[in-house]
């Protein structure tokens, strides 16, 4: 996702000057992916979300020092919420990954117990019976790994409804009117 | 995570161009600092901090565009980001084997059977990404980002 375009910035102006117009921009443009993710829920929604809340946290980090302690207060809760984001993003990341290990293991498996029930040249069988399963390499894993995949549905819910509860349009009014105060008046 | 280095001697009167000078000199620094310790797998800090401190550059060198040399600018942002990849390369196992040992740590001896196995699988890919990224910090070296970096910082000089 490409930052959005700081209008009108002026290299031989100060850099408080400056530091308004991008803080703006990039809090408008955080405040507004985070109400599109906490409506959506989506994975591609919540990366941009968490994209934006870093780059909004690394401007502060540089010119929070021009605006004072709620500049500091701001750059926390950014910090927090790309921290919060990026739980998210692990298990989003992670359960495909373990969903297709499953995968690749099954399809070993089940080319393993055909292959020792039909090795080549010997007569075909009929059938592959639930004994035969025991010829599987991988069987004792996927007990694991199907309970792996449900630990992290679950764990991303609950990181989910947390994201929602603390970024909900009371919260982000809040964090607004946060960023309106001090950037109006710069030291 | 690694710290934001103060950007020592900053105003808020300084001019913007002036800013970008310092605070590039730092970002840079904190980049270039890390290299040392990223190759090692057994301690997966080095390249998160590595990777940080590209992002806190890259966040750096988008913002004060305007104080810079264009093609100058272009050329480092690009290298940025391409290091930045590969380093999320390396970072996307690093974060997963940690997840997942955690993860092992407290299920059954019956369930961890299938959880060392991806653990195995992602150890192939980590070992697979290092050697891309000793690559890429060979490109470092090669190509200049460092000396492209310090370019940057005495062009973006009011």
């Amino acid at each position: 996702m490409k930052p959005r375009k700081v209008k009108k910035l002026d290299p031989q102006a100060p850099l408080a000057e400056n530091a308004v117009r991008i803080l703006k921009t990039r809090s408008a443009e955080f405040v507004e992916l985070a109400a599109t993710a906490t409506e959506s829920g989506s994975s591609d929604d919540l990366h941009d979300a968490r994209i934006a809340a870093k780059r909004l946290r690394y401007v502060l980090e540089v010119t929070g020092f021009c605006f004072g302690k709620e500049a500091n207060a701001a750059r926390k809760q950014a910090r927090d919420v790309q921290d919060l984001l990026g739980e998210i993003h692990d298990c989003d990341v992670l359960l495909p990954r373990v969903l297709e290990h499953i995968e690749q293991l099954r399809e070993g498996d089940a080319r393993s117990v055909s292959q020792s029930l039909a090795p080549d040249g010997a007569p075909a069988i009929d059938d592959v019976h639930w004994k035969d399963l025991n010829k599987a390499p991988a069987r004792r894993a996927y007990a694991g790994l199907e309970k792996l995949a449900l630990l992290l549905a679950a764990r991303r819910r609950l990181l989910l409804e947390r994201f929602v509860d603390s970024w909900g349009a009371p919260q982000r009014q809040a964090f607004v009117e946060r960023l309106d105060g001090f950037l109006g008046s710069p030291r | 995570m690694a710290k934001a280095t103060p950007i020592g001697g900053l105003s808020a009167s300084d001019s913007f161009a002036a800013a970008a000078h310092k605070i590039l000199a730092v970002r840079s620094g904190e980049l270039l600092q890390q290299r040392d310790r990223v190759l090692d797998t057994g301690d997966i800090e080095g390249v998160h901090d590595m990777r940080v401190a590209s992002r806190r550059l890259r966040a750096v060198l988008e913002i004060f565009e305007p104080c810079f040399d264009k093609k100058a600018h272009r050329a480092a942002l690009r290298d940025v980001k391409r290091l930045a990849d590969d380093l999320g390369r390396r970072r996307d196992p690093d974060v997963q084997i940690a997840l997942l040992e955690s993860f092992a740590s407290e299920a059954s001896i019956a369930d961890r059977e299938g959880i060392e196995s991806l653990i195995e699988s992602l150890r192939a890919e980590q070992a697979e990404a290092n050697d891309l990224l000793r690559e890429a910090l060979n490109r470092v070296d090669d190509h200049g980002l460092q000396s492209t970096l310090a370019e940057l910082t005495q062009d973006s000089r009011p």
